[in-house]
């Protein structure tokens, strides 16, 4: 019997869907965050691992030089913050696991800290946060560091935000850690609420961080909110092997994913981790159909409206500094500049030779292509999860591409076949974040 | 036919010093960071009507008493203190009419970080938010955030003012029609409604624009609570509603005036900001009882006095650990909260007196006895006073916060004093509407 796998969705707080066949209303009112919410509740009647909230601070005017295409595919905004739409769900659901993106790069970590415990507070122990470090020059911008020439695009700067998230990470579970777990006493006869031998400052003074601690928030639920990650990169891998509990992966198919896992698992191994403490989940958007007639018809049709998707795609890519609009999309594909990012250097690497449209419209952001009926689509992510050492998928339908009929079909169609395969849990065991990527 | 005033609760995310109290119980003491206690608290509030609830708040554990943060944790009195925009958000949505600010310092936050959660706290209670604008004033905070010591006084001002400018610029970055939604051309905003704001400061720089949609409210609703000239000065630039602290009746009408007469001098119409004054009425079944109770707060235990000398403590970074007690104050100055120290050296000669004084600083004009009475003193004072509200503090237990959104406000209503229903969806209309 396959190896039971962890589920969750990737998404964003960006509107949904509103221009398709079934887009509904939904797009009128997603700011209120009534449509997450309710996707959140969903996700819990599939009995999925988490929700994981993708972010970034910038509308890119990087293509053609204005934001047209930018605003009119919603490729990256509007976008809302996350971190309060991480709080309204979580009271109003009580399993699913809430993961918030937060900027090294923006952030301070005294702020981040406090954000998350108290997250994890209010979500009684079920929330994470996912470490992002990337910063384009225009996200740069936006916090008056792109005088920083340390911090500007390129393979340089790459590295050093991860030296950077590096030190902010640990300072960040510092101040996690500057209250003992039992600090908190309620010593109703002495009239003592804390035992302040037990709340510490950090004191910490490092390369790029000062902070003196201790936080003032009391020891969360988790004591130490889920880390998550999502590097691709050499150094990326190494940052995520180092902190995640859980990480998302977008390797190119199921010799890439493979090799994926092994290096992280590698990389786990070197400093004495073990390698079950970090669940790797692959990020797939599943066309499911009745028939896997009608799941091939789907992805077809789908795939066929090349203009749209090619509009799409280019929007997507268009946020560093590679201005796209000069490229001939009837010429192949041009060699791009190396900005140390794992998701252009994949792009050009699997395109190679063909046309730039063509590599634009057949282009997806998942590992493996999944299409078929529920059965067979269950049984296909079974075999990957064999063979690639993988712990699980993470559902994505595209940043403004998303509906509740997609979502029903996933949590009402595939995860029941994965249950029923047994390869999918039926009920939550644990009431954290932390315990359901530890149950198996 | 009677005027009616405006009502808030100032309170933050915390269990505070009434964790210990007889009314709490005991597995809330621990968890009411999951927010349970904050919802119950706020939706009572909305039963009665309330503009707002104040979320306060500070980024530090306070160790000014004795050098240790013994005192501030024993008691929990700065901390420990939840984060309140991850609270205001789970607040909103648990509620549909009353205006929840929070409480977020120019000093600390990155301004595009700031306009991004308020726009989207705005969005999410469908415009309801407010923000509560500090600059801090302790540099124990400001040692958490990469700082030694915070800025100076009056440069913490000057940098609030260009805080302002960006974040109002990037709120106003978007038109209010950038969204269209236009099925034809597959467009869903129009580009050239949205365009950068490219601010280069003395503070800040920052390109622009905001990645969020215009919020319900445009922006959220100002609240500010300065009290020096320069912090008044501010206040009646940008506030739409202030906190006062003030000690009687004479107090109360020189700060409402001199506001409204700095908003003129301004060119803002002074009827646009509404000032609160922060009250703490002593409720009882009776006279006697609620007396009784007032003078029980007059004299406070040793705790008491050690509760208040460390909260001033905090707020002026002055350890009054090691001044005498029963002997009359020395000379103190501070670079913290100024018109605070101000006002407590002014409330006893010893540091002993002020603090008894201190737990009843916002009792008086006297605002003890049963709800039907304070009510009606309260009427009488806003009468005199001119304006504009009250912001209620206390509450540490669902008992206290009853006495007053049942008992109290119940009272006002009767006398046609505060309102009975919301007449408006956002938070900034209501808080117009008279």
């Amino acid at each position: 019997m396959s190896k039971k796998m962890h589920l969750g969705w990737f998404t964003n707080y960006l509107p949904p869907s509103w221009n398709r066949t079934f887009s509904g209303r939904a797009a009128d009112s997603w700011a209120s965050g009534d449509f997450h919410i309710n996707l959140a509740r969903r996700l819990e009647e599939g009995r999925l691992d988490y929700l994981l909230l993708e972010d970034s601070s910038y509308v890119s005017n990087t293509y053609g030089g204005d934001f047209d295409l930018e605003l009119a595919q919603m490729a990256r905004a509007p976008k809302n913050d996350p971190m309060p739409l991480a709080a309204a769900i979580s009271r109003e659901t009580r399993h699913l696991g809430l993961i918030a993106t937060g900027n090294t790069t923006f952030y301070p970590p005294y702020l981040l800290a406090r954000l998350i415990s108290t997250l994890d507070h209010i979500s009684k122990g079920r929330s994470g946060w996912n470490v992002v470090t990337g910063a384009p020059n225009q996200a740069l911008a936006n916090f008056g560091l792109d005088t920083d020439e340390n911090l500007l695009d390129s393979a340089s700067a790459h590295d050093r935000r991860y030296d950077m998230a590096d030190e902010f990470v640990a300072l960040v579970t510092k101040l996690w850690e500057s209250w003992e777990e039992d600090a908190v006493i309620t010593d109703r006869e002495n009239d003592r609420y804390i035992d302040a031998s037990k709340v510490h400052t950090v004191d910490h003074r490092g390369e790029f961080y000062a902070s003196r601690g201790p936080l003032n928030t009391t020891p969360s639920p988790q004591y130490r909110p889920v880390i998550c990650q999502a590097g691709g990169s050499p150094r990326g891998i190494r940052f995520a092997a180092k902190y995640a509990q859980t990480i998302v992966a977008i390797p190119k198919g199921v010799e890439h994913m493979r090799e994926y896992c092994d290096s992280v698992h590698r990389e786990m191994e070197a400093i004495g981790r073990d390698p079950d403490s970090c669940k790797i989940m692959f990020l797939v958007s599943p066309v499911i159909g009745e028939t896997d007639a009608e799941a091939d018809q789907r992805r077809a049709t789908e795939m066929g409206r090349t203009d749209e998707r090619i509009r799409q795609r280019l929007a997507l890519m268009s946020g560093g500094e590679e201005d796209y609009s000069r490229y001939p999309l009837d010429s192949p594909l041009p060699e791009f500049a190396d900005n140390g990012q794992s998701i252009t250097n994949t792009f050009v690497r699997l395109n190679r030779g063909k046309l730039f449209s063509d590599a634009l419209a057949q282009d997806n952001t998942e590992s493996v292509e999944l299409v078929g009926s529920p059965a067979t689509v269950a049984e296909r992510m079974s075999e990957i999860t064999d063979a690639t050492g993988g712990d699980g998928f993470l559902f994505y339908s595209g940043s403004g591409q998303l509906t509740m009929r997609y979502v029903d079909e996933i949590i009402d169609g595939l995860v029941p076949a994965l249950q029923r395969g047994g390869v999918a849990r039926t009920e939550y065991s644990a009431s954290t974040l932390t315990g359901h990527l530890s149950e198996f | 036919m009677v005027n009616k005033m405006h009502l808030g609760w100032f309170m933050n995310f915390s269990r505070s010093t009434a964790w210990n109290s007889p009314w709490v119980l005991e597995e809330e003491a621990r968890s009411w960071m999951n927010g349970d206690y904050h919802i119950d608290w706020v939706r009572s509030m909305e039963r009665a009507c309330f503009d707002f609830a104040m979320l306060e708040d500070s980024s530090m554990v306070a160790d000014g008493y004795g050098g240790s943060m013994e005192i501030d944790l024993k008691y929990s009195l700065y901390a420990p203190k939840g984060d309140p925009l991850s609270i205001a958000p789970v607040l909103a949505k648990a509620t549909e009419h009353i205006g929840i600010v929070s409480t977020a310092s120019t000093s600390f936050y990155p301004p595009f970080l700031l306009a991004r959660a308020m726009a989207t706290i705005d969005h999410i209670s469908e415009g309801r938010a407010g923000w509560n604008i500090v600059t801090s004033s302790e540099d124990r905070a400001a040692q958490n955030f990469n700082l030694e010591k915070l800025y100076e006084h009056d440069t913490r001002y000057e940098m609030a003012d260009e805080f302002i400018e960006v974040v109002e610029g990037l709120w106003n970055s978007w038109d209010t029609d950038a969204l269209v939604m236009d099925r034809s051309t597959n467009t869903y905003v129009d580009h050239r409604k949205v365009r950068p704001i490219n601010h280069v400061g003395k503070y800040y720089q920052v390109r622009g624009p905001l990645n969020v949609l215009p919020s319900p409210q445009g922006r959220p609703v100002y609240c500010q609570a300065g009290g020096s000239p320069r912090g008044r000065q501010f206040a009646a630039a940008h506030a739409d509603t202030i906190i006062c602290a003030a000690q009687g009746v004479e107090d109360m009408r020189e700060f409402r005036d001199d506001i409204r007469t700095r908003m003129k001098a301004l060119g803002r119409n002074p009827d646009d900001c509404k000032v609160m004054y922060v009250v703490m009425p002593v409720l009882g079944e009776t006279q006697a009882d609620a007396d009784r109770k007032y003078e029980e707060m007059k004299h406070p235990s040793d705790a008491g006095t050690e509760i208040a000398l460390a909260h001033m403590g905090a707020l002026t970074e002055i350890d009054f650990s090691t001044i005498a007690h029963d002997k009359p104050f020395p000379e103190l100055t501070t670079n913290g909260h100024r018109t605070t120290l101000e006002k407590f050296l002014k409330l006893g000669k010893t540091p002993r007196e002020a603090a008894g004084n201190w737990g009843i600083r916002y009792t008086d004009p006297t605002f003890v006895g049963t709800p039907e009475k304070v009510a009606f003193e309260m009427g009488r004072v806003f009468d005199e006073v001119g304006g504009d509200g009250f912001l209620l503090t206390g509450g540490g237990s669902r008992r206290a916060i009853a006495e007053i959104t049942d008992g109290l406000v119940g009272a006002l209503q009767q006398q046609g004093r505060s309102r009975t229903r919301y007449e408006h969806k956002l938070f900034r209309d209501n808080l117009l509407e008279f």
